[in-house]
C-alpha cells in the first residue's frame, strides 16, 4: 500500500473498528473486548446483507450512522482536530463541527467496508506498549485483498459512558493529526464558520 | 510495510537530487505557521507543483491508459515482478539494521519468489504466510542515529526527506530495477515499477485534488509514515495533550 492510499483507509478503518450493532456488544466493555466485538459485529452485519447494501449504498450508510456514531468521542476528535481554533468557541459549534465531519466520513467511505469479505480478515491483537486505566491504543490487522496486512489502531479514552475511540492510526498515519493540519491551514486562512458552512455543505472533501 | 513513492531510482533521479541539493540554497522564507521539519519549504512546494504538473500531464494518463489495456491478472503478475526485484533493497537493508531473524526470513521470501515464483510473476511466499518487510537505506540511517532530517520534495521522485534522499543513492546499486536499468540498459522494470506505482494511487487523485492544502496533506503522511516504518509500527501517539493546549 503506498502512503497516500492509507488515508483513504483511515476513514473505513474508523468505520471498521467502531461500527457496531448495539444489542450485541457491551459497552461497558474493556477496550480489547470493545474493539472485538464491534469488528465482529459489523462484518457479520455486512455479510449478512451483502447484497441488499450493495444496491442500496444509502441503506449501508444508515446502519453504519446509526450505530457507529454513540460509540465515537466525535466531540474530542473535534476539539483535538480544531486545536487552538477550537477554543472560546460556543459548544454547539464544535458539535456542529463534529457533526458535519463525521457526516461526510460516513458518506464518503461507508461503500469501502463492502470490500472486506470476512471477519477473519480483523486481527485485535493483545494489549501491548504505553496503556493506562484513562487511555488505550488497541492495535488491529486488516488483511487486504493482495494478502498484506494493514495495522489499523484504534485510540480510546475512558469517559463517563465507557471507553469512546477518539483517533485511528492507520500504517502510522493518525487521523487526528492529519485532519488537524489540513483544517487548521483552512480555518487561518478562511476562518471558523466558513470552513463550517463549506464543511456542512459537503463541498469540503476529507482527505 | 509501506511503499513511498519516491522509492525508485535511475540516472534522472540522481540528476533531480543533485538539482535539488544545489537549489536549496537558494530558497526565499515562506509565509504562514513555519515547521521545523520543513525549513525547505518554498522549494518543496515549488517542486510539489513541478511534479503536480508533471503527473497530470503526463505519468497519471499513461497509468491510466496502462491500467484499462492491461487485464488484472497480468498487472497484478507485473506489480509483484517490480516488488520482487526491489527485494533486494530490504534484504540488505535487515542486515545492515542487524535484524538477523528478518533478514533470513526475507531472504527465503525472495529466493522463494524467484523460483517458484517464477521470477517473482507470483507470490508463493504470501501465501505461505511469510510477511513482506519494508527497508530501505533512509530507514536504516535513521535506526544508526540519524532520526531528525528537514523535509524534501525531490522534482520528479516526491516527497523524502534529505536523510531518505541521500539514501536513494546506495539504492541504485541494490534494487533490481535500478540495476536492470543502468547496468543493462534494460528500462521495462523502470516504467512498470512507475506504472504500478501511480496506479495504486489513483483511488486518492480526488482527496488529493479537493484537500485544503495537498502540499501538507503529503508531507504529513510521509512524515507520519515514514516515523512508523522506521520505528516498525512501534511509534508514540501524537501528542493529543498538546493539541488541546497549544498556545498561539
Amino acid at each position: 500500500m503506498n502512503i497516500v492510499q492509507k488515508i483513504g483507509l483511515l476513514a473505513i478503518g474508523l468505520a471498521a473498528g467502531l461500527t457496531v450493532h448495539a444489542q450485541s456488544v457491551d459497552f461497558n466493555a474493556e477496550p480489547f473486548e470493545l474493539v472485538s466485538q464491534v469488528s465482529n459485529a459489523l462484518f457479520d452485519d455486512i455479510n449478512q446483507n451483502r447484497a441488499v447494501y450493495e444496491d442500496n449504498p444509502a441503506g449501508l450508510e444508515n446502519v453504519v450512522r446509526e450505530i457507529f456514531i454513540p460509540l465515537l468521542d466525535k466531540n474530542r476528535s473535534a476539539r483535538l482536530i480544531l486545536g487552538r481554533h477550537g477554543r472560546g468557541l460556543d459548544p454547539e459549534k464544535i458539535d456542529a463541527f463534529a457533526d458535519a465531519l463525521l457526516n461526510q466520513l460516513v458518506n464518503r467511505y461507508s461503500e469501502g467496508l463492502l470490500e472486506f469479505d470476512s471477519r477473519d480478515l480483523v486481527e485485535v491483537l493483545p494489549l501491548a506498549g504505553k496503556n493506562t486505566d484513562r487511555q488505550t491504543r488497541v492495535r488491529t490487522r486488516i488483511e487486504l485483498s493482495n494478502g498484506e496486512k494493514a495495522p489499523v489502531d484504534y485510540i480510546l479514552r475512558k469517559t463517563d459512558d465507557g471507553w469512546k475511540a477518539f483517533d485511528v492510526i492507520i500504517e502510522g498515519i493518525s487521523y487526528v493529526a492529519t485532519y488537524r493540519n489540513q483544517f487548521g491551514e483552512e480555518i487561518s486562512r478562511d476562518g471558523f464558520d466558513q470552513v463550517l458552512d463549506r464543511l456542512q455543505s459537503g463541498s469540503i472533501a476529507l482527505q | 510495510m509501506t511503499n513511498s513513492s519516491a522509492k525508485r531510482f535511475s540516472r534522472v533521479g540522481v540528476a533531480a537530487l543533485a538539482v535539488s541539493l544545489s537549489l536549496l540554497t537558494g530558497c526565499a522564507t515562506t509565509s504562514g505557521e513555519r515547521d521545523p521539519r520543513d525549513p525547505w519549504e518554498s522549494f518543496n512546494r515549488g517542486s510539489f507543483e513541478f511534479n503536480r504538473d508533471l503527473d497530470k500531464a503526463i505519468v497519471r494518463p499513461i497509468a491510466k491508459a496502462y491500467h484499462y489495456v492491461t487485464p488484472d491478472l497480468l498487472e497484478q503478475g507485473i506489480s509483484n515482478v517490480v516488488t520482487n526485484l526491489s527485494y533486494p533493497v530490504t534484504i540488505v537493508n535487515l542486515l545492515l539494521q542487524g535484524k538477523f531473524a528478518d533478514f533470513g526470513e526475507a531472504l527465503g521470501r525472495f529466493v522463494l519468489n524467484s523460483t517458484f515464483g517464477i521470477g517473482g510473476l507470483l507470490d508463493p511466499a504470501t501465501i505461505e504466510g511469510i510477511p513482506r518487510h519494508n527497508e530501505d537505506f533512509g530507514q536504516t540511517f535513521a535506526v544508526w542515529g540519524w532520526e531528525e532530517s528537514p523535509f524534501l520534495m525531490l522534482p520528479f521522485l516526491g516527497p523524502s526527506t534529505l536523510r531518505d534522499g541521500i539514501g536513494l543513492v546506495p539504492e541504485i546499486y541494490t534494487d533490481g530495477v535500478s540495476i536492470a536499468a543502468n547496468e543493462f540498459d534494460r528500462y521495462e522494470p523502470l516504467v512498470a515499477d512507475v506504472l504500478t506505482l501511480r496506479v495504486n494511487l489513483f483511488d486518492l487523485d480526488d482527496d488529493l485534488e479537493e484537500a485544503a492544502d495537498p502540499y501538507l496533506l503529503v508531507r504529513d503522511a510521509y512524515l507520519q509514515s515514514r516515523e512508523f516504518d522506521i520505528a516498525d509500527g512501534e511509534t508514540d501517539l501524537p501528542d493529543y495533550d498538546d493539541f488541546l493546549d497549544e498556545e498561539e
